[in-house]
């Protein structure tokens, strides 16, 4: 009986000893947060970018699922064109870019909660976002198009009606298709899938189990090229948008500094040789 | 009164997706504890075959994620070119094989607890297999396994969110699109406070069957 007390006795003070452990690695993360977030409130001063300078790194939320923007190759490193663009703009900076895979119907959470400093991965500039995050001035133009199989009867917006649809669950596809009143009336609001990926909207296109996809039209081109012969992208633009980078609404700093980085790149031509390397052409605004 | 205004405008919203969350909840109930009980009779039995197959069936169940089980039933049949299911009928599938299986074992220790005497006994009456267990063991069995079913029923109500991954509208994917469009949290706060009402209803109906069953122990003369 005794035996087995002191070893009840010993397992338990290893669990507790490991446990700390654990909670010892979390609590620097959150102690660290919680005093930046603090000392932003305390100053008058933008030091958004100051600080994120003394750090070394700027952490860039992105949805590791959305190519070819931001997805990952074969060996599971993140890459795209938005990951070029952003690691060149922390080069020019001299600070390292961490990138950093979230929930994309979280993005904005993320954001504010200080667990990513931007979000740079085809983020659509809209009215609503504007609300809550600070743009940067758009660097690329997109539509928001409909994505079918080959031999798929539908041709145009119109021949949605009563169609199954999906999209990613908190895009800006889901708001281009709820803004077009009469096609979503059409399509019956039921019928529309929300997916927390576009890759997982777009295997449901390949089996058949939705109808369409709306989705961004650089990542439809880059699917349907991929995909050779499965799919179609409808010449039916549902919206016309504009990508930007988005950054909490107090770092204006940060945001200067980087659309001045930005704006280098542009004139040094260095986001046409990223743009032509992704999408075959230049067709970053300028 | 501001803050009830703001909650009553997410309730429709959330009320929805509850609806969906219960619809998963008591479809996978129905079907996993029948289940459940044939896989554990799969389990004791002398058919050596049966024995080996459910024993696998609650061994990758169990082993796997149900996360990943759901993906698989989901995507990874259809992909496949075995079977492509509707959202909802995956869901259910899934969670009916995952929860049948942790039946199952329940079940089993459930079974396998009730001494040699009641076979004994069952047997000298002139029962046979069949009847000594639908008249004798598994009544008994029942109220042996009320406390680990209990369990078990109100993990697949939480269980029921994962629903999410396979673009299905339930409560807690619904709290999360509205925090997320109005950057405001409050409808976590009411998504979590009506998954502890389900929770609350579910434990005082268990609690209730327990002491109906209890009753032969004489119980009911205990002041609770």
């Amino acid at each position: 009986m005794k035996k087995t007390r002191k070893l009840t006795a010993l397992v338990l003070m290893l669990a507790i000893a490991v446990t700390c452990v654990f909670a010892g690695c979390g609590k620097n993360a959150s102690t660290d947060s919680k005093s930046a977030e603090s000392t932003a409130t305390k100053n008058a001063v933008d030091d958004s970018f100051t600080k994120v300078q003394t750090k070394g790194t700027v952490v860039i939320g992105v949805d590791d699922e959305f190519p070819p923007m931001g997805f990952k190759d074969d060996s599971g490193n993140i890459v795209g064109f938005d990951i070029d663009f952003a690691k060149a703009a922390c080069e020019k900076l001299g600070i390292k870019a961490e990138i950093k895979k979230i929930s994309w119907d979280a993005k904005e959470m993320e954001l504010s909660t200080g667990k990513i400093d931007m979000i740079w991965n085809g983020y659509t500039i809209t009215d609503e976002r504007a609300k809550k995050v600070l743009f940067s001035k758009p660097y690329l133009e997109n539509n928001q198009v409909i994505m079918v199989a080959a031999n798929s009867p539908i041709k145009s917006k119109t021949d949605l009606a009563g169609k199954k649809v999906g999209l990613q669950k908190e895009s800006s596809a889901q708001d281009a298709l709820t803004s077009d009143e009469a096609t979503y009336k059409a399509i019956g609001e039921d019928n529309v899938k929300k997916y927390p990926t576009n890759v997982e909207a777009f295997m449901d296109l390949k089996v058949g189990r939705v109808d369409a996809v709306v989705v961004d039209e650089v990542v439809a081109n880059y699917q349907a090229t991929k995909d050779k012969g499965q799919f179609i992208v409808l010449k039916d633009s549902l919206a016309k948008e504009q990508y930007g980078v988005g950054f909490r609404k107090e770092d204006k700093a940060l945001r200067d500094k980087f659309q001045g980085a930005i704006d280098s790149l542009i004139k040094e031509g260095k986001t046409a040789e990223i743009s032509t390397k992704w999408f075959g052409t230049d067709i970053v605004m300028k | 009164m501001n803050f009830l205004l703001n909650c009553g405008i997410m309730l429709p919203q959330l009320l929805k997706g509850l609806l969906v969350t219960l619809k998963f909840f008591t479809m996978t109930i129905v079907l996993a504890l029948p289940l459940g009980l044939l896989v554990s009779l799969g389990r004791i039995t002398k058919f050596k075959p049966l024995k080996w197959l459910t024993g696998i069936y609650v061994w990758v169940m169990r082993g796997t994620p149900l996360l990943l089980q759901l993906f698989f039933v989901y995507y990874g049949l259809s992909m496949l070119g075995i079977l492509k299911l509707e959202d909802f009928q995956a869901g259910l599938l899934a969670f009916t094989l995952n929860y049948a299986a942790y039946f199952a074992e329940i079940f089993r220790a459930g079974i396998q607890s009730i001494d040699k005497g009641q076979h004994e006994a069952a047997k000298a009456l002139g029962f046979g297999y069949g009847k000594t267990m639908l008249f004798i063991i598994i009544p008994q069995m029942i109220k042996r396994t009320l406390p680990p079913v209990t369990n078990e029923t109100i993990n697949l109500v939480k269980d029921t969110a994962l629903v999410a991954v396979i673009a299905i509208e339930d409560l807690l994917s619904n709290a999360k699109g509205i925090v997320s469009s109005k950057g405001d949290v409050t409808a976590y706060l009411l998504a979590a406070v009506i998954y502890l009402m389900i929770t609350l209803v579910l434990t005082i109906i268990f609690k209730k069957v327990e002491k109906h069953y209890n009753i032969s122990d004489g119980d009911q003369l205990l002041a609770h």
